[in-house]
């Protein structure tokens, strides 16, 4: 009984190093807000808000986007002339 | 790290293929149409540029054309022919479970969260505060937010967000790049 506890806090262990790592990695991905009250020492769940309001704002750009695009874009017939040129722009 | 530039190339090459699949179809459509198709291969664009190698471009696309989706035609015309959609043999081994819980995905969405929040209740005592962090509402929020989120979890969880946060920004950015290139070409 108390070997398979210690068996599983270590694979607790191991898998908190990932999180860990990984939390670090998300929180570089992140915006920086600078008016945030956390120093250097944000928690994991101040991390994974931040990341739920990152992906929510995402989510919402590329909606405000189609809606730009479907006004500019006149008709999608005329995009492989001009998706040649923007492409070309873009590269 | 996989190269955000060619991410971007890729993505827009199969954005602007998507895009010409439905040229055809419509000859006048209504913006709303309109941005429906542009958001929809925008979106399939994003996925398949993954090419079936992560949970979440897998889990978009299967549900861009499962059953009962109102716009699973206009998906299945922007992945274009059978044979030159991704491969999915790396679909979990749950996949008719799958396909069948996505269907009742929101009538069942409100006992699981009791379910799952009973299931994991006598492990909160046990493991770190880092892992007990990834219980409850937070990794909810985060699951009900990225595509395939129901059934990933803790590493998988964190792994998959991380990529598709990428790839939603290089998406962002390369449609952002388009609107402002074609505002300037419509200028003229």
């Amino acid at each position: 009984m108390s070997s398979r506890r210690r068996r599983e806090s270590s694979r607790t262990n191991i898998s908190e190093e990932q999180i860990t790592q990984l939390l670090s990695t998300l929180r570089q991905l992140l915006p920086e807000i600078p008016h945030s009250h956390s120093h250097k020492a944000s928690s994991a769940a101040k991390v994974l808000k931040q990341t739920c309001n990152y992906i929510k704002t995402l989510h919402r750009e590329v909606d405000d986007l189609s809606d730009r695009l479907s006004q500019l874009l006149a008709t999608i017939d005329a995009d492989s002339a001009e998706a040649a040129i923007i492409r070309s722009l873009l590269i | 790290m996989r190269s955000p530039f060619s991410l971007k190339q890729e993505f827009l090459k199969k954005w602007i293929l998507g895009l010409q699949r439905c040229r055809s179809s419509k000859k006048n459509m209504s913006i709303f149409e309109r941005k429906k198709v542009i958001k929809l291969s925008a979106d399939v664009a994003m996925a398949s540029a993954r090419k079936g190698t992560t949970c979440w471009s897998r889990a978009l696309i299967a549900d861009a054309v499962k059953e009962g989706n109102a716009d699973k035609h206009l998906a299945e015309k922007i992945l274009g022919p059978a044979s030159e959609r991704q491969p999915t043999e790396k679909v979990p081994v749950g996949a008719m479970a799958y396909n069948k819980r996505i269907r009742s995905k929101k009538i069942l969405k409100r006992s699981s969260v009791i379910r799952r929040t009973i299931k994991f209740a006598p492990q909160a005592a046990r493991p770190s505060s880092i892992v007990k962090t990834l219980v409850g509402k937070r990794r909810q929020i985060l699951r009900s937010l990225i595509p395939g989120g129901e059934f990933m979890n803790g590493v998988s969880l964190i792994e998959e967000t991380l990529d598709y946060i990428i790839s939603l920004r290089a998406q962002v950015d390369v449609m952002r790049s388009l609107a402002s290139a074609s505002k300037l070409v419509n200028l003229n």
